[in-house]
């Protein structure tokens, strides 16, 4: 899939192609090569650097982008998957399980919404829109983790929580809030990283947490764009402006102090090389582990609850 | 509502005086259909008469994000509400019983939840563990306040990071949901108490009936996500008459305040 503004970058990197084709071995070329090469880095480094906000939203959302699967099966050398709510069912939309990271060794409980790797497993997985189900195996899995001192990695990349009737039959609300709670209260080191889509209450379920890192192209808003647009500016079609407007971007969010920190994605963003995109969040994830390890419980619980209960902006009135 | 004192009730198209609506909290006499009650009457059903001593009622929104029409918005539902945001608080007694109190009023911006709502429903909570008193908190919401973005995402982390320290002691969490509660709302402190009652025919749920329509194209069934729906699902433990709701309330302080 090529997006709208990856064309011209799409289109000299044809031309570069077909003229290595007609040159063949011949250095007769060569010039013309080099020259489209040099406009093609600058294109790149023109274009990635000043994507505006709802492109970033395009490029979270993209369906080459390395996902929950790509970052489990490179960063951890054994996942031990633990399925089910005990209840009703198991969400394939989430997965989670024990995991040895191979960075650091760190043993974790290692969990995140599963966008898929093709049609068949993309479906399955309902684009990574969980059910009450999934959050509520989520919750037995973020306890679990407590019990057993394992601290809770969470890849975030949700468009939101799935907005169905058998959701709402299941109290999906009921599901989400049992989470926050249950993050707010768990005595283990919680990391979140939003890899892709942080879509409102289905994302949040996922990341209250000791530390909230961003890759640079992925997202976290309320709302999505599209719907925003339509509620507030009654135009499904200023999504742009929408995506603006709600400061969703990682450096936005940095700037606010709601996350600790963008991770920098590779020129293009992670489609263009997930290795290097995995790698970042797998550095990240030892040295953060590695700074919280000794954390003593109480403390942990403690600076969440601050850093949680601090966030919001409203003039100060009598406080009596 | 009309010059001549009529209204005409949404649900049988049965002709009410305005008078009676009044004195019977906005229900309806002929059907009994739960019209949208304002916060300071549901305070004035709620508490005993003269009791309700209001908190933190000078704070007000900011515009964290400079959102095109935030201000206007807000300014318009000051105006035509009398109240700040869309949450009163305080304390007040309910049967002679000092409860904190938290009242949304959908009318001031679909009852959303922004940092204002946030803050106060946060330091309700806080007030009920310092002084120990049981906890009331009464939604009417449709979720979250796009306006203020990422904000008013982080106010369901806060009230429920607030939550799980009351809930540590032994004093009660009773949440009333009432017409309509929605989104951020039921997805954070709403659904997070001791005892869930909701009003008759209430709509309650995570996403509306129209999004869900047109994202999974699914018919609804009658009765989609009224508060008897979420009784029967098991997501509410009683449905009570809104003029039986402060005798209700005495009742289950009784046994565990």
């Amino acid at each position: 899939m090529i997006l709208e503004f990856e064309r011209p970058i799409r289109e000299l990197e044809e031309r570069i192609a077909e003229l290595h084709r007609l040159a063949g071995p011949s250095a007769g070329l060569q010039a013309e090569i080099s020259r489209l090469e040099g406009a093609l880095d600058t294109a790149k480094r023109r274009i990635y650097a000043n994507l505006s906000p709802y492109q970033r939203v395009q490029v979270a959302r993209h369906p080459d982008r390395p996902n929950f699967r790509a970052y489990r099966d490179v960063l951890s050398d054994d996942f031990y998957e633990l399925s089910g709510d005990r209840f009703f069912g198991d969400d394939p939309a989430v997965r989670g399980g024990l995991a040895r990271l191979k960075r650091g060794g760190h043993n974790v409980v290692l969990l995140g919404h599963d966008k898929g790797g093709d049609t068949r497993s993309r479906v399955k997985g309902n684009f990574g829109m969980a059910h009450p189900e999934g959050y509520r195996k989520v919750k037995r899995l973020y306890e679990l983790a407590g019990r057993f001192g394992l601290p809770i990695v969470v890849l975030v990349d949700t468009p939101g929580a799935f907005a169905g009737r058998g959701g709402e039959e299941r109290g999906q609300a009921w599901a989400i809030s049992a989470d926050l709670m249950a993050l707010a209260r768990a005595p283990v080191p919680v990391i979140s990283i939003i890899i892709g889509e942080g879509g409102s209450g289905g994302a949040l379920a996922m990341c209250v947490a000791d530390y909230v890192g961003m890759l640079e192209n992925s997202y976290l808003s309320v709302i999505a764009p599209e719907a925003c647009a339509s509620i507030i500016f009654r135009d499904p079609g200023r999504a742009a402006e929408a995506a603006e407007a709600l400061k969703l971007t990682a450096r936005d969010l940095k700037q606010h102090g709601i996350v600790d920190e963008v991770l920098p994605e590779p020129l293009g963003g992670a489609h263009k090389e997930p290795e290097t995109a995995i790698r970042e969040v797998g550095d990240a994830l030892d040295r953060v582990i590695s700074g919280l390890s000794e954390a003593d419980p109480g403390a942990l619980i403690e600076a969440r609850h601050e850093r949680y209960r601090r966030i919001g902006t409203h003039a100060a009135g009598d406080t009596g | 509502m009309d010059d001549a004192g009529f209204t005409k009730c949404e649900r049988c198209g049965q002709p009410i005086y305005e008078k009676d609506l009044l004195t019977r909290f906005n229900v309806c006499p002929h059907c009994e259909f739960h019209f949208p009650l304002p916060a300071p009457e549901r305070i004035r059903l709620l508490t005993d008469s003269g009791s309700f001593e209001e908190r933190d009622r000078g704070m007000t929104a900011g515009d964290p994000l400079g959102f095109e029409g935030y201000e206007e918005r807000l300014s318009r539902a000051r105006m035509n509400t009398g109240l700040s945001d869309a949450v009163v608080s305080g304390v007040g007694k309910i049967g002679g019983r000092p409860v904190a109190l938290a009242v949304m009023d959908f009318r001031f911006i679909g009852g959303s939840m922004g940092s204002v709502v946030g803050e106060r429903v946060a330091r309700t909570i806080e007030l009920a563990s310092a002084e120990g008193l049981p906890l009331v908190a009464v939604s009417a919401s449709g979720g979250a306040r796009m306006y203020e973005g990422v904000y008013s995402l982080m106010q369901l982390a806060k009230t429920s990071v607030a939550l799980t320290r009351y809930i540590e002691g032994s004093l009660p969490y009773v949440s009333v949901l009432t017409d309509p509660t929605f989104g951020g709302v039921t997805a954070s402190f709403a659904t997070a108490a001791d005892v869930i009652i909701a009003e008759p025919g209430a709509r309650i749920g995570f996403a509306g009936a129209r999004v869900i329509e047109q994202t999974t194209r699914e018919r609804l069934p009658e009765g989609f996500q009224t508060a008897e729906f979420q009784r029967d699902h098991g997501m509410v433990d009683r449905i009570v008459h809104r003029l039986a709701l402060k005798g209700d309330l005495e009742r289950l302080l009784g046994f565990v305040a």
